[in-house]
């Protein structure tokens, strides 16, 4: 039987998994965008919470993925096996890129710009809202790219803890030492990453090209 | 709103304990065009920033209209107060008409009056509403930017215009149209302006008086004649002589 049969057979079941899989990184990522865009805003505010902030994610993204969706099964209410504890690590591994890319997109708007809007009368609020978010906003959308990307791949490892999506055929093909289910899993998870980035940055370009974003 | 007055009186401010402005006092007449002049770091821009309280005073006082500025709102004051800046400042993802009615929209205007209000702009500082205002800021030459920020820092009526360098980073020859346009335009709108530059030229084209800051202290306050004829010492000779 070729590979191309054998995916034929189990059509229905890959494009199950793939849905559950792309709903699995949605969740993540906007819940990780509701967060991380303003707790970033909050930090060009508030200096003094960017280091324990920014430090906090970064550590997360240091714990490798398995270890992370381990360490979470055995915590109460946001533990336990399934999709749940999933989401949460997925949503810890969105922040830093969010994060990171909210604060340098707001600390690199032009000082001309940000003196030219104090001095024209903006509150804090307009400045942020009128001027800040919008010429940040390539940056952050960015941040968010690479948030969605990494966040494919990371759902395949949180197959491990029961979240279900494509990592589930993988992880029955090393178990079962089976090629073809592996790479039934595998190969839609990396068109999926590919789709996500080249979507975004499309999205991306377009968004720059509309607002005008670069500094004049 | 024709001009007010500004006043300073005694005004101290120091940074990192670095003394910039050393009780320093000056009176801006109602409707004219006073430069402060002076070479960079010499504390004329930290003068201008007094009046809008983009800078506080640690000493001394400030007065605008008769009033004490540190009295009011800093966001109030400012949005009374035209303000333009070298580098100009506009927003590059709005639209050259929505840059020239911020002030407008701040305050509350109608979109409408603030449309209306942004044509009138454009058209008494040379430009076509109908030709630049739908385009983005980088889609203008530098000296057509210059005169979108001279634009925005009058469109709200303001009783006063402070004016750092304004024309700054355009080329000599488009510098001096705009120049010229905007000390006529000056004259007929008779508001109050504060202009800093360090191009002695420039000073001369466009002022009524001239004050000439150095080491953080006025030298001299004069009419360009005033100050040509009898310079007060020999570093308000030796800028106007550099220039010469």
């Amino acid at each position: 039987m070729s590979f191309l049969e054998f995916l034929a057979g189990r059509w229905s079941e890959i494009l199950g998994l793939t849905l559950e899989h792309v709903v699995l990184v949605v969740i993540s990522t906007v819940a990780g965008v509701l967060i991380a865009v303003p707790l970033g805003l909050a930090i060009t505010r508030i200096p003094a919470l960017g280091r324990p902030v920014l430090g906090f994610a970064g550590v997360i993204q240091t714990v490798p993925s398995l270890a992370l969706f381990g360490l979470l099964i055995p915590l109460p209410l946001i533990g336990g096996i399934g999709s749940r504890t999933a989401i949460i690590a997925l949503v810890l591994y969105a922040l830093l890129p969010i994060l990171r890319n909210t604060v340098t997109g707001v600390r690199q708007v032009d000082p001309a710009i940000l003196d030219a809007a104090n001095g024209m009368g903006m509150t804090d609020w307009q400045r942020l809202t009128l001027v800040e978010v919008p010429l940040a906003l390539p940056s952050i959308f960015s941040g968010i790219r690479i948030a969605t990307v990494v966040g494919v791949g990371l759902v395949t490892i949180a197959a491990a803890v029961g979240a279900g999506g494509l990592g589930s055929l993988i992880f029955r093909g090393l178990a079962m030492l089976d090629s073809r289910l592996l790479f039934a899993g595998a190969i839609p998870s990396a068109i999926l990453a590919l789709l996500a980035d080249g979507g975004l940055a499309m999205l991306e370009a377009r968004l720059v090209a509309s607002r005008g974003a670069s500094t004049s | 709103m024709k001009g007010v007055a500004i006043s300073f009186r005694e005004v101290t401010k120091s940074f990192d304990q670095k003394l910039v402005l050393d009780r320093v006092s000056l009176d801006v007449s109602p409707g004219e065009v006073l430069v402060l002049l002076g070479r960079s770091g010499c504390g004329k821009t930290t003068l201008l920033r007094l009046v809008n309280r983009l800078v506080d005073a640690d000493a001394g006082e400030v007065y605008v209209g008769g009033r004490e500025v540190a009295d009011w709102d800093p966001v109030e004051l400012r949005r009374g107060i035209g303000y333009a800046i070298q580098g100009v400042g506009l927003l590059p993802h709005l639209s050259v008409g929505e840059n020239v009615s911020l002030v407008p929209r701040l305050l509350g205007w109608n979109p409408e009056r603030r449309r209306d209000r942004a044509a009138d702009m454009l058209r008494l500082v040379g430009l076509d509403p109908r030709e630049h205002g739908d385009r983005r800021p980088d889609q203008l030459s530098g000296g057509q930017r210059q005169r979108v920020g001279v634009a925005r820092a009058l469109a709200a009526d303001p009783q006063a215009l402070l004016m750092d360098e304004p024309f700054g980073a355009v080329d000599p020859i488009g510098r001096r149209s705009l120049q010229e346009e905007f000390r006529a335009l000056s004259r007929e709108l008779g508001k109050t302006v504060l202009f800093v530059t360090h191009d002695v030229t420039e000073a001369f084209r466009l002022a009524d008086r001239i004050a000439v800051v150095a080491d953080g202290g006025i030298r001299q306050v004069g009419t360009p004649h005033e100050i040509s004829d009898a310079p007060a010492d020999a570093l308000v000779r030796g800028l106007i002589e550099g220039a010469a």
